[in-house]
């Protein structure tokens, strides 16, 4: 999917002026409250016209002033996932989903319904009404019903904010898995980088309603970790646990870490902040948190008045932040080995 | 029998006045009420001031204004002039136009808050699902509003029933024609014939009591309607 927008769009003191081309089939729009991520969403969608400028879908021009055209929405083939779920009251589950699917043209009909409803597990939901499914659920039949509109790009404008954290990582796997089977290209708007890294490889962050920057989702919280209250945060793929001394020990890499908290889950996600980890230049004879990595020091760079350590520990990466002081002390250099700790208390377990 | 011939024929007058305008103002006042509900065009408070006018307007001023532009000088009179057709006051049809004027904010201003409470958001999923703005209005629009519909009906087929002043004015008291159950009850009174008045007061009365407890026990928001008009 490429995607060209050169547009100006003003409201009252307000002025969002995008002008960017990106391409590929995981596109994030990163930005904070104010941001103009969502109006640039809503002049994607057709929902919202711009002053002046052109929007271009591989090729296709949805907008241009200059051009004088203008798709309506509803020819422009691009769903939308929304904040609130925004399901139709009046019609049970089967039929918001087919709401959609019965308006796209017979040539672009690919993805069976049935197929859909089993990966969504919405099974024996079919024939209920809306308003007595849960909040999880509500967001999938949303999902499902953009999905089954055929989009050729599919926007989702803060799609888990509604939720809760035990449903949002729950939502996860499924706007995945769902776009990706299906083939379908996505946009992903959000002002999580947690949601980001996990959701897309291209990000394009706002502010103010101008673009800051177009990089990758990883790179981006590595910019950010340096005025980033929580930090950079460290992704942790975990294995099954097992109950020790009071601790749940998870397998991770070639290693194990100690987590206060634990679940009896196959594989789980851990989050830990860059700021909980601290480094020693050797080993120390004791301390009280529980976990000492050995790791060796893959690169350093700047964020803010901040320097991150990229450590390669068991065969993965954790990114450690300090000051420049420290780095100094420590004399850390690429190449160098170094021991990283953290407090079984500091991690955060991902709900799944 | 507790009511006469001419008693029921006034009833038969009335439903059957109540009805059409009421299917009338279904029509006229769905885009009126969605115009209302959704344009921020600076026309709209005397737009909302004119639809709402019969609200507290005295009856007969709105039956005197209805009767000039109805009558031969009037440019109602001068249209039926032109195309042939008899002119319209103190007959049925020319009651059912004054009518329509006069129910016209029992209609408008149920639906109009329906609209506003079906909000934006639905409106905006159905396009980008590919629904064009028609079919957005039948499928989801209409379906969603739909308690403002019954809600607006009702009170418009209530208002009507009760209508008195605007039809002495415009259809006068024609046996048939124009003589509704109210102006029924007023010739009753007239007459001195206070157990035929009692009579059709008291079905009037029953017919209210109904068409309001019914409404009630639906849709406790209505209450809210009824008060604002």
């Amino acid at each position: 999917m490429q995607l060209s927008i050169k547009v100006d769009k003003s409201f009252g003191a307000f002025t969002l002026s995008a002008d960017f081309t990106v391409t590929g089939d995981r596109i994030g729009i990163f930005g904070t409250s104010g941001s103009g991520k969502s109006t640039l969403v809503s002049i994607l969608a057709g929902l919202l016209k711009p002053d002046s400028g052109e929007v271009m879908l591989d090729g296709d021009i949805l907008f241009s002033s200059d051009k004088h055209i203008n798709r309506r929405p509803e020819q422009r083939r691009i769903a939308m996932v929304f904040q609130q779920h925004s399901l139709f009251p009046h019609l049970n589950v089967r039929n918001n989903m087919l709401y959609g699917y019965k308006r796209c043209p017979a040539e672009y009909r690919t993805i069976d319904f049935d197929t859909l409803v089993a990966v969504l597990k919405l099974e024996g939901l079919l024939e209920r009404g809306v308003t007595n499914l849960s909040g999880g659920e509500k967001q999938r039949v949303a999902l499902g019903r953009a999905i089954l509109a055929n989009p050729r790009l599919l926007l989702m404008d803060e799609p888990l904010s509604a939720l809760d954290d035990s449903l949002r990582f729950q939502i996860i796997p499924y706007l995945k898995s769902v776009s990706e089977q299906f083939g379908i290209p996505y946009l992903f708007i959000s002002h999580s980088l947690v949601e980001m890294r996990l959701m897309t490889d291209t990000v394009l962050a706002f502010e103010k309603g101008v673009m800051t920057c177009q990089s990758s989702s990883e790179q981006l919280a590595r910019n950010l970790m340096g005025q980033s209250f929580s930090g950079y945060i460290n992704l942790l793929k975990l294995g099954h646990p097992t109950p020790q001394s009071g601790l749940f020990a998870y397998p991770w890499g070639t290693s194990q870490l100690l987590l206060s908290a634990g679940s009896d889950r196959d594989a789980s996600m851990a989050e830990l902040s860059s700021k909980d980890i601290i480094l020693f230049k050797q080993h120390p004879e004791a301390i009280s948190a529980r976990n000492l990595l050995e790791c060796t020091v893959r690169s350093l760079f700047n964020s803010g008045n901040k320097i991150g350590v990229e450590l390669e520990c068991s065969g993965n990466t954790l990114i450690a932040e300090i000051v420049q002081d420290a780095v100094n002390e420590l004399s850390i250099t690429p190449g160098g080995t170094i021991y990283a700790a953290a407090k079984a208390s500091a991690f955060r377990m991902l709900p799944a | 029998m507790l009511l006469n011939d001419s008693d029921l024929q006034a009833i038969w007058l009335t439903v059957r006045l109540a009805s059409i305008v009421t299917a009338i103002l279904l029509v006229v006042g769905t885009p009126i009420a969605w115009w209302l509900a959704r344009s921020r065009s600076s026309w709209k408070g005397p737009i909302s001031a004119t639809v709402a006018l019969p609200l507290v307007l005295p009856p007969s001023v709105l039956g005197f204004y209805l009767l000039l532009a109805m009558g031969p000088n009037g440019p109602v009179g001068g249209l039926t002039r032109v195309l042939g057709v008899e002119p319209l006051p103190f007959t049925f049809w020319g009651l059912v136009l004054a009518s329509v004027f006069y129910s016209l904010p029992f209609m408008v201003q149920p639906l109009q808050n329906a609209f506003e409470a079906v909000g934006n958001r639905p409106l905006e999923v159905a396009a980008t699902l590919g629904a064009s703005p028609l079919d957005t209005f039948f499928t989801v629009v209409l379906p969603m509003a739909l308690p403002g519909y019954l809600t607006a009906s009702i009170l418009t087929f209530a208002h009507t029933v009760g209508e008195f002043g605007v039809v002495l004015m415009i259809g006068g008291n024609i046996p048939g024609v124009t003589r509704v159950a109210s102006v029924q009850i007023y010739d009753h009174v007239e007459a001195l014939e206070y157990a035929q008045a009692h009579h059709m007061a008291a079905v009037m009365l029953i017919f209210s009591f109904i068409v309001l407890l019914a409404l009630y026990a639906w849709r406790p928001s209505a209450r809210n309607l009824l008060r604002r008009g």
